[in-house]
């Protein structure tokens, strides 16, 4: 049974950006969450082709260049990986094509605080496609985990949750989503969800939610990760902090 | 008709065990792997060249088309062999990932103890 994580503090965490061809916003993302948590940020290009790593350390970041495309999960795990080696207390997550508002975080270190929850997810609901919500209700069914929003990548994970995902583990994953949530649930951390304001991408496009085809590809994969560990969500995903005393 | 059918698979049996010798000899195929295709090479000798283990292990097996025997059991070992082969390149591309994540954090660990930065990462220089 996890342990009732502490309240995070956002200056002893490390903001990890997963970024792929984003050099035309993740400065301004990178400005911007600096701006409003003042921690460290650090951005993972992902073998990007344009100069998204150089963005990025002219707006202060600092910088991983992953040698070989390792996707959006991959390139997010290097930054856990790196959080957890130089001893940050926890790491939030976002995206670096500007969709998710920097003035916005604050509020998931706030819900951190009085959920005592492992994971914070922001959501925007509003936001959900018609596919997404098909898709998310049978994903409910399938995981058992009461979750709104499985492939928000605004996310806040504490100390636990980081020397889980940094393992070997987490690492055959691809998306930063269903597999990663069952993973935290498997060793019983809780999982919480805040609403958060988000904004349309403004370039590019979600990498799960690119096409029918991707989707159902995408949800067959899902399928196969979530009967492998089927008793993973059903076990301790809704349960909040309240079972881990 | 049955020499013919024997000698042939005599002759794959002796071909199969000598590719997989000159491989292995070569460096080519390494340890377990060696090991398996030379089973597969001696099972192939041993069925062509001696029928009779056909017919006594159909009895045995209660499989009563006993010709149909080595095309069971060759099939089944190929679906074990390709499953193994699977779980290998899934254990590897773990490895790959792990690997490329650590080489990107040392580099960057580097960079800060006073290295040149970007370097070797961006040849095609996007810092000029």
């Amino acid at each position: 049974m996890a342990d009732t994580p502490l309240p995070l503090r956002a200056a002893d965490c490390l903001a990890v950006i997963p970024a792929r061809d984003e050099a035309a916003t993740v400065g301004s993302v990178v400005a911007g969450v600096r701006a409003a948590l003042g921690c460290e940020v650090l951005v993972v290009d992902d073998a990007s082709t344009d100069a998204t790593c150089a963005q990025a350390q002219a707006a202060g970041a600092l910088s991983l260049t992953l040698p070989l495309g390792l996707g959006a999960w991959g390139a997010t795990q290097a930054g856990i990986r790196y959080a957890l080696r130089h001893g940050f207390a926890g790491v939030i997550t976002l995206d670096a094509d500007g969709q998710h508002l920097p003035e916005s975080l604050p509020a998931l270190f706030e819900a951190q605080r009085q959920t005592g929850a492992h994971l914070v997810i922001g959501t925007c609901v509003g936001r959900l496609s018609l596919a997404k919500r098909i898709a998310w209700r049978y994903l409910r069914t399938l995981t058992g985990l009461r979750l709104t929003d499985f492939t928000s990548g605004l996310r806040l994970y504490d100390g636990r949750a980081v020397e889980i995902l940094a393992g070997p583990e987490a690492s055959l994953l691809d998306y930063q989503d269903v597999g990663v949530l069952m993973l935290l649930a498997k060793h019983g951390l809780a999982i919480e969800e805040t609403p958060v304001p988000m904004l349309p991408r403004r370039l590019g496009h979600s990498r799960v939610f690119a096409s029918w085809w991707v989707v159902a590809r995408y949800l067959l994969h899902t399928t196969v990760l979530c009967l492998a560990q089927i008793d993973a969500g059903r076990r301790h995903g809704h349960a909040p902090a309240n079972g881990a005393a | 008709m049955m020499l013919t059918g024997q000698i042939t698979s005599a002759i794959l049996g002796i071909g199969l065990t000598a590719a997989i010798l000159f491989l292995v000899r070569r460096d080519h195929l390494h340890g377990p792997y060696a090991l398996w295709w030379f089973a597969v090479a001696a099972a192939t000798f041993a069925l062509g060249v001696f029928p009779i283990l056909v017919v006594w292990l159909g009895r045995l097996t209660g499989i009563v088309y006993a010709p149909v025997l080595p095309i069971i059991v060759g099939v089944s070992l190929i679906l074990i062999r390709m499953l193994k082969l699977d779980i290998d390149r899934s254990k590897q591309e773990r490895q790959i990932r792990r690997l490329t994540q650590k080489l990107a954090i040392l580099e960057q660990e580097l960079d800060r103890l006073g290295g040149h930065p970007g370097r070797d990462a961006r040849s095609d220089a996007d810092e000029a």
